[in-house]
């Protein structure tokens, strides 16, 4: 990936995480993600959302390339990918504002 | 009021809506985030708000601007038509 698309991703995660009606959970999504695989019920149970809007963002963001799923579909853990540990330094500026 | 410019006012009234969707969102997450992103997405949301109130001012007060040409009406119509498609796409991807 060269810079300037790098730096195109950068902007799209500020969009998607920061200007979005269900950014700042997305952005609690990716933290806790970030912190260690888990699963859709898991986050819901964590993060006191509903399974249905976790499930939503996820999808959201596995479209945007921010999380990738592993194991069985039911069971299915989610990771961060790669590519937010490459700009983890974009998402710490995020993540710092939000609490919980 | 000419047909025309009574649908320009309507979709102005449409973008209206629509910018009061996003820019509440838009507020929403700037007390959470506070970043320039969000700032400049708020100020660019407050003066489309102001130019579609005045559209629809002018539509109303200032028919006979319009009355006489049925091109210029044209022409007002497919912007603000314009303008709600582009609102309306940028909500969509906003509160999804």
């Amino acid at each position: 990936m060269d810079a300037t698309s790098h730096r195109s991703h950068d902007k799209t995660l500020w969009y998607l995480l920061t200007a979005t009606r269900g950014g700042p959970n997305r952005a609690r999504i990716v933290r806790a993600l970030a912190e260690r695989p888990r699963n859709a019920n898991r986050l819901a149970d964590e993060l006191g959302v509903g399974y249905k809007t976790v499930r939503h963002h996820l999808d959201t963001l596995q479209e945007h390339g921010v999380v990738e799923a592993g194991g069985d579909d039911y069971g299915k853990l989610y990771f961060v990918t790669d590519r937010v540990e490459r700009e983890w330094d974009t998402f710490e500026r995020i993540a710092e504002e939000i609490d919980g | 009021m000419e047909t025309t410019i009574m649908l320009a006012s309507a979709l102005s009234g449409v973008n209206l809506l629509l910018l009061g969707a996003v820019t509440a969102v838009w507020v929403r997450n700037y007390r959470t985030f506070g970043t320039p992103l969000i700032a400049g997405l708020i100020a660019f949301g407050a003066v489309l708000l102001v130019e579609n109130a005045v559209a629809i001012y002018f539509f109303f007060s200032m028919e006979s601007l319009y009355s006489g040409d049925p091109h210029v009406q044209q022409a007002v119509l497919v912007m603000r038509a314009l303008q709600a498609v582009a609102l309306g796409v940028l909500a969509y991807v906003t509160v999804r």
